[in-house]
This record gives structure tokens, sequence and C-alpha cells, in this order.
């Protein structure tokens, strides 16, 4: 059976790999653990309560990115966009570090700030939904580069170590989400589900408004559905760990080349792809100069690029 | 059927057809004609349920459209179009198959009929315009729609497809469908009309049997040049030749 037709198969052929690349991730570390035979209580406790939220969280947030980004690349009816293209990273990074600066010491309340502030960025975005594609994103792209001001007059105003702290969360964090593991493995779901139900639509969304309206969909509704729905999304993964670029925009197209166009399939893989690719930059970034650590968002632009590229260069010959 | 009473149309700031009466029976091809921006696209879209800012009524198989959710439109009502774009790489069938609606019997023919067989798994990106164009004709021919809305069809097409296209048109009026088409050469106008639509670009619209409409008298203020010929051969006499 052809794995492109099947989507159950598809789906449980890369659950398959993302538990089999979790389970290998979550050996490495500082030391190396054997998942299967932690060696002491400590080990364990460093397996259980460490590393495996985290990989969670890891793979949560990267398929969440992966999806917001698939979507807003069809409502916007452009390749280019990305999670943060319509500003929400910006008015989430405003929140978090307005917090940083009111609340040096705490954590959650970054976080809270965060997703407030993605709140009310997507809030502005939404009065522009009635507009076409090409000035919605033009609206965001503006939206986007006002935010990023009040963001460098904040970070001109905040303490030494609050740039450091600001910075690291703004190329994204997975050390120090609040979020429960679960709530973030439900909203993982909850969206794929979302997706997936809309998949038709929105490969005939593919075909432009007109032909879309013109096979039964119903346009304006679906496209305020989607903003609401990839905003929303953006704005969870964003509350969890900071900006991490580059998953929104990479991984959809890498699962298109892969998987062909329709969406059950560019949803179904975008999910699991995204997050087994931000698992992989994650453990790199807590490896690869540990016991330090590097920003995730790097690792994410460093692993991805190269294969996209690759891809994109294999199959324009 | 379609029935148009006393529709006026709107886009933005412009009217562009200020009152415009048609009644359309089954299985029979009306071409509207017009100069550039007259509205001819406009009415196509309006008629296909895309385009809301009109006045009037208008009736399809004796319901008003305003009444048809876009959901139930879909049976009734096939609309070609601008060609769509063509980034996310879909292929031919999967394209043809987002309009076919599940019902693969008529993919098949449409294929053949449009000569797209060798074609149907490649990007719609990697094809000719006219390639592109022929999908596009085919994505209303998987239809079964008793209504086809078709914004000129033989764009991009050689002169086979052409000919190709219009017959297809001349053959399902036959099978009792009503098609409604933009077009711009005379020449086919004149081989497959049997009503006209002239629009006049200043909102005027007048609605006669082909072989009323088709004359010089009729076209030539509209369009501001000279014909020559008769009947099937009536074309612009294309004096490009400076005059110095």
């Amino acid at each position: 059976m052809n794995i492109k037709q099947n989507p159950w198969l598809l789906f449980t052929s890369l659950l398959a790999v993302s538990v089999v690349v979790a389970w290998v991730l979550l050996g490495l570390g500082e030391h190396w653990i054997n998942p299967f035979s932690p060696s002491s209580d400590m080990e364990s406790r460093i397996l259980w309560e460490l590393r495996s939220p985290r990989l969670l969280t890891a793979f949560a947030v990267g398929g969440m990115l992966a999806l917001a980004g698939a979507w807003f690349q069809v409502l916007l009816g452009n390749p280019l966009a990305e999670p943060y293209v319509l500003g929400v990273a910006g008015s989430a990074a405003v929140g978090a570090v307005s917090s940083m600066a009111l609340m040096p010491d705490s954590t959650w309340a970054v976080s809270l700030g965060a997703f407030i502030g993605a709140w009310v960025g997507i809030a502005v975005v939404l009065s522009f939904s009635h507009l076409g594609s090409a000035r919605l994103l033009l609206a965001g792209v503006v939206l986007a580069a006002f935010w990023a001001a009040i963001l460098m007059l904040l970070i001109a105003l905040l303490p030494e170590r609050g740039v450091v702290r600001a910075y690291a969360w703004m190329m994204g964090d997975l050390s120090n989400s609040v979020l429960p593991v679960w709530s973030l493995i439900l909203a993982w779901i909850t969206a794929l589900g979302c997706g997936l139900v809309l998949s038709l639509s929105l490969d005939k969304l593919l075909l432009g408004e007109k032909h879309a309206a013109s096979l039964g969909v119903d346009v304006t509704r679906l496209r305020k559905f989607l903003l609401l729905l990839a905003s929303a999304v953006t704005a969870i993964a964003v509350t969890a760990a900071g900006t991490i670029g580059f998953v929104g925009l990479v991984v959809p197209h890498l699962m298109r080349l892969l998987f062909g166009s329709l969406h059950q399939r560019v949803l179904i893989a975008s999910a699991f792809g995204g997050g087994v690719l931000l698992m992989l930059a994650d453990t790199a970034a807590r490896t690869v100069i540990s016991p330090a650590e590097l920003p995730v968002g790097v690792l994410t632009a460093v692993i991805g690029v190269p294969v996209f590229l690759w891809l994109l260069l294999r199959r324009g010959t | 059927m379609i029935h148009i009473d006393n529709l006026s149309l709107q886009r933005g700031d412009k009217q562009l057809i200020a009152s415009l009466s048609l009644h359309a029976k089954f299985g029979g091809v009306v071409v509207v004609l017009g100069p550039n921006g007259a509205g001819k696209s406009t009415l196509l879209l309006t008629l296909a349920g895309l385009h809301h800012d009109y006045t009037g009524k208008v009736l399809v198989q004796g319901k008003a459209l305003a009444d048809f959710s876009q959901q139930s439109l879909v049976e009734h009502i096939a609309w070609q179009g601008e060609l769509p774009p063509t980034e996310f790489g879909l292929t031919v069938e999967q394209r043809l198959n987002l309009a076919a609606h599940g019902v693969t019997a008529r993919l098949e023919h449409a294929l053949t009929y449009l000569e797209l067989e060798l074609l149907k798994h490649r990007a719609l990106g990697e094809l000719s315009s006219g390639e592109q164009q022929r999908v596009e004709i085919a994505a209303v021919m998987v239809r079964d729609c008793p209504v086809w809305l078709m914004d000129e069809p033989a764009a991009h097409l050689d002169m086979r497809h052409q000919v190709d296209c219009l017959k297809l048109m001349k053959q399902q009026t036959k099978n009792g469908r009503i098609i409604i088409t933009v077009l711009h050469d005379l020449q086919h106008a004149a081989a497959v009309a049997d009503m006209v639509i002239l629009l006049d670009g200043n909102g005027g619209a007048e609605v006669g049997l082909a072989e009323e409409m088709l004359v010089a008298e009729k076209l030539e203020p509209v369009f501001k040049i000279k014909l020559k010929g008769k009947g099937r051969n009536l074309m612009p006499q294309y004096a490009v030749e400076l005059s110095e």
C-alpha cells in the first residue's frame, strides 16, 4: 500500500519514526543514559523528570509551529509565510520582555506576558482579517516592524542581565516551559485534528479564492477561522518556548517536496516533521557545548537550511 | 434556465452595467462581447455567485441567486476563469480531482478530450499557459453542472485546441447545457453563439440573437474599429501599416 495514499499508514509510520527518534535522543545528554536500563535512581529521574518532558515539549512546539506555518502559507497564498509573519511573535516578545522588566525573577510571568502579548497581536491582526491576502500580509509585516521597534525600546531600557535573558528568549528556549507537557500534547492533537477536518477546503484554497468559492468553500469563514486557528497555535508555541525561527517556514515545504501538496498528507507530515526537527535541534542545543546550552533557534536553522536547499536543488533538475 | 431581470452591476465606485435583462434556456451558447473593462468577467463572476455588488434579479432554475448557499451552487454552476496559482505544486490530476468532488467517471473522458493524459502527474507550474488553460477547461468538464460560465476559454490555446474548445461548447449545448462565455475573437463568437450580450463599456448592454448582433453596424461603434466581411467571416481590418 502506498504511504502517500493512505493517511492512517502515514500517521502510524511517522508516529513510529518519532517514537524511535525520541527514544534515542532521550539517552543523549551530558552523560549517555540507556533508556532501557538506567543504572541508578538519579539517572532514572534525569530521564523521566528532566529529559522526557523537555523532549515532548520540543516535539509539540515544533509540530505546532510547522502546522501554523502550513496554514499561514495557504491563507496568505504565499510560500514565504511563516507563523511569525503577521507579528504575533513580535507582540508576544514585547509581552515577555515587559514581564522580564517588571518581574525579573519570575519564570511564569514571562510566559504569561508572552501569552497576553501574543493575543494582543492576534486581536490586532483579526481586525484586518477581511482584507485580501496581499494586503493582510502587508498589514502583518508592518505590524511586525512596529512590535520590533517597541521591543528594541524595551530592551534598551533593561539592565544588562535582562538583555541577555531577553535575547535568549527571542532565540527560543525550551528549558523553562511553564506549560505542562500534557497540555502541549493535547494542543498538538487538537491542532492536527482541526487541520485535517479542514484539509479538503485548504486544498481548494490553493487554487485561489475565486476557484475555492466556485467549488463550494465559504472562503470568508474559512479565512477567519484559519487566521484564528493558526494564530492561537502560534501563541501557544511561543508561550512555551519563545520564538524559534525556521521550523514553521521550512518544514511544510519539506513535507510538500516529500509527500505532495494535498493538505491531509502535508499536515500529518508537518506535525510530526516539525516535532522531530525540533527534538533533534534541542538535543543538539543542550549537548554540543554541554554543560552550556546553545540557543535552539540557531540549531533549527543550521539543521534545516542545508536539508531544505538540498531537496530544493534535487527537485529543480 | 437562467433569468436575468434588470441587472445593474457595480465594481467599487464604477457602474459597469446599468441594466441587463436576459432569458437563457437550456441548450444554447450565450457569448458576451465588449471592450476591456466593460464588465464581462464581472458579469460571469456575478452569475457564479462570486461577486455580490449588484441589484436586480437573477434566477437560476427559478430560484434567486442570492438564496443559494455557496455549497448548493456547486451543483448548478461551473465557472472557469483566471489560471490558478501554481506556487504550491498541485499536479494536474490533483487539481481536477478537487473539481470532480470524488466523481472520477468523467475525469478520464476530460483528460482524453483535452489531451492531458501524459501530463496528469505533472505539477501545474511545469505546464505552459496553453496546457494550464486546457486543465481549466477539463476542470469544468468534470463537473456535471447544467450551467457553464467560461471566461475566455480559448485564451492561450493553439489553433487546433481552439477548435476543440469551440466544438466542445457546441456539443455540450446539444446535451442541454447553458454556456455563457466571454470571447474576444469575432470568428469564434460567430461559430458558437446562439445569443450575444454586447456590453458597450459605458453601462449599456444589448442582448439579441447572434445573427442580429454579430454585424458591423452593431459592433463598430462599440469597439471603435472598422470591420470587414460578413457572417462567420466578419473580422477587424488590421490596418497597421504606418501612414507615412
